[in-house]
């Protein structure tokens, strides 16, 4: 099960209840940005500082390194990310 | 130099540059340098809708019955989408399309522009709805001035890479004199006019549309509009895929593997893209202002809607690799990312009624008597 770490030091166990890590977020009272939910608009971009996610479908938005977009992926490994 | 429908050269398509190499001979897509081109045109494609789809005709009440000051801001909201839709239809293709040289990218051009026509039709749509007299609604745009302030700046960059285009394609680099007026083109120029025209696309489709957008779904919180509201969403949906295009497009410009002058050019006019993004968050606020001028609306003011405008325009150039220029990190409206989602946007047949364009039809299911004195 693996861990996701926020820059504020919270920690959050993807345990598989929720389908993507924006979801994850979202059930901890995270705000975090979303606007398609699906990828394509890159509104939900976070700094993905260390670890690895896997997308779920490939996203369309733009991703720069060290940034992932929450709403279409889930961790592979524990993941340190920050939300912007 | 010159524009050709069909270059004869045979050339090796995935070595050509997004823009200024040969122009596309064959459309062809079996091989792609850019996939994600290929990609936005599928998504588009899957998002094809039709104004028609949508019913509109409860909106005719909810219109009649708001007060003045929500009829300006909801009025005035559409006159201005329209201003940016209009150029939106067409800008892409007569631009871009001269100087593009690879056939994922131009077909997403066409895409792209062709979805922008769709919401032109829309908004004839919803104003023959609410208005018996269209026509004036259309007409106030080319008199409005606060639209045409906006205007100029939504079209300058488009125009200027327009005629240097042309003057390149006539009569290549140099200084020419054409009915005795001296005019210079450099191909280096040009690059840079394209950079900058991309860039302040990109801030008409990810900041300028928001604002309207902010206050259609302010109105569809309270049940009011919702017809309206739908299209907006539909609109929302495709622009949000637009502006990934310009983002990718910019940061592939940016990068400098696919031209290394545009890499120098990104750098060279890092400055003014600052500028064209802090004076459309400007415009935008003095917009809201103008919207609310008589009153705000429940759940909207002017306030809140300038904080809207600075927090978009933060993440906005973030996402091209710009640094935030306003200290809000907040969204202080963030029930509008709920109509911004995807998978709530229904437009299946048995969903939506389909209405017609006839002025005056109106649904069956309406009362007759609600349209009080309103004449048909
Ligand atoms: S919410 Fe659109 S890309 Fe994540
Ligand atoms: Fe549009
Ligand atoms: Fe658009």
């Amino acid at each position: 099960m693996p861990g996701v770490k926020l820059s504020n030091g919270v920690v959050i166990n993807f345990d598989g209840s929720a389908q993507t890590l924006l979801e994850a977020l979202e059930r901890k009272k995270l705000e975090v940005n979303f606007h398609c939910r699906e990828g394509y608009c890159g509104a939900c971009r976070c700094k993905l500082i260390s670890g690895e996610v896997n997308y779920i479908n490939e996203p369309l938005a733009f991703v720069r390194k060290g940034e992932f977009l929450p709403c279409c992926s889930v961790p592979v490994t524990d993941i340190e990310i920050e939300i912007p | 130099m010159a524009y050709t429908t069909f270059n004869r050269q045979i050339n090796d398509q995935m070595k050509e540059p997004m823009f200024f190499g040969n122009p596309v001979n064959v459309s062809r897509y079996d091989q792609q340098k850019y996939g994600i081109f290929e990609k936005l045109i599928e998504k588009q494609l899957s998002f094809f809708w039709r104004p028609e789809e949508v019913d509109v005709s409860k909106d005719r009440i909810d219109y009649q019955n708001l007060p003045d000051h929500e009829k300006h801001i909801f009025i005035s909201n559409l006159k201005y989408q329209t201003l940016l839709d209009s150029v939106q239809g067409r800008s892409p293709n007569v631009a871009f399309l001269p100087i593009v040289s690879l056939p994922e990218l131009e077909t997403w051009i066409e895409t792209w522009a062709f979805s922008e026509t769709i919401h032109s039709r829309s908004y004839t749509h919803i104003v023959r709805n609410i208005s018996a007299e269209p026509h004036k609604v259309f007409d106030d745009i080319m008199l409005n001035e606060k639209i045409l302030e906006r205007a100029d700046d939504v079209t300058r960059y488009y125009d200027d890479l327009i005629d240097g285009i042309n003057l390149y394609q006539r009569c290549g680099e140099g200084t020419h004199t054409i009915n005795g007026e001296t005019h210079s083109i450099s191909l280096y120029e040009l690059k840079r006019r394209l950079y900058l025209c991309v860039m302040s696309v990109n801030v008409l489709e990810a900041i300028r549309f928001y604002v309207s957008f902010a206050c259609s779904f302010a109105f569809a919180e309270r049940e009011l509009m919702e017809g309206n509201a739908k299209i907006i969403r539909l609109i929302a949906r495709d622009e949000a895929l637009h502006l990934t295009g310009t983002q990718h497009m910019l940061n592939i410009m940016a990068a400098g593997d696919d031209d290394a002058d545009m890499a120098k050019i990104a750098k060279e006019c890092e400055e003014e893209a600052y500028a064209i993004f802090r004076k459309a968050a400007e415009q935008e606020k003095d917009w809201a202002q103008y919207l609310f001028k008589d009153g705000s609306m429940i759940g909207l003011n002017k306030d809140i809607l300038c904080q809207y405008v600075e927090y978009i325009t933060n993440s906005r150039m973030q996402a091209i690799g710009m640094k935030a220029i306003f200290s809000t990190t907040q969204n202080p409206i963030p029930w509008i990312n709920t109509w911004l989602v995807s998978d709530n946007v229904q437009v299946a047949p048995q969903e939506a009624e389909i209405s017609s364009y006839l002025v005056g039809q109106i649904d069956n299911e309406v009362d007759g008597g609600d349209f009080g004195d309103f004449d048909l």
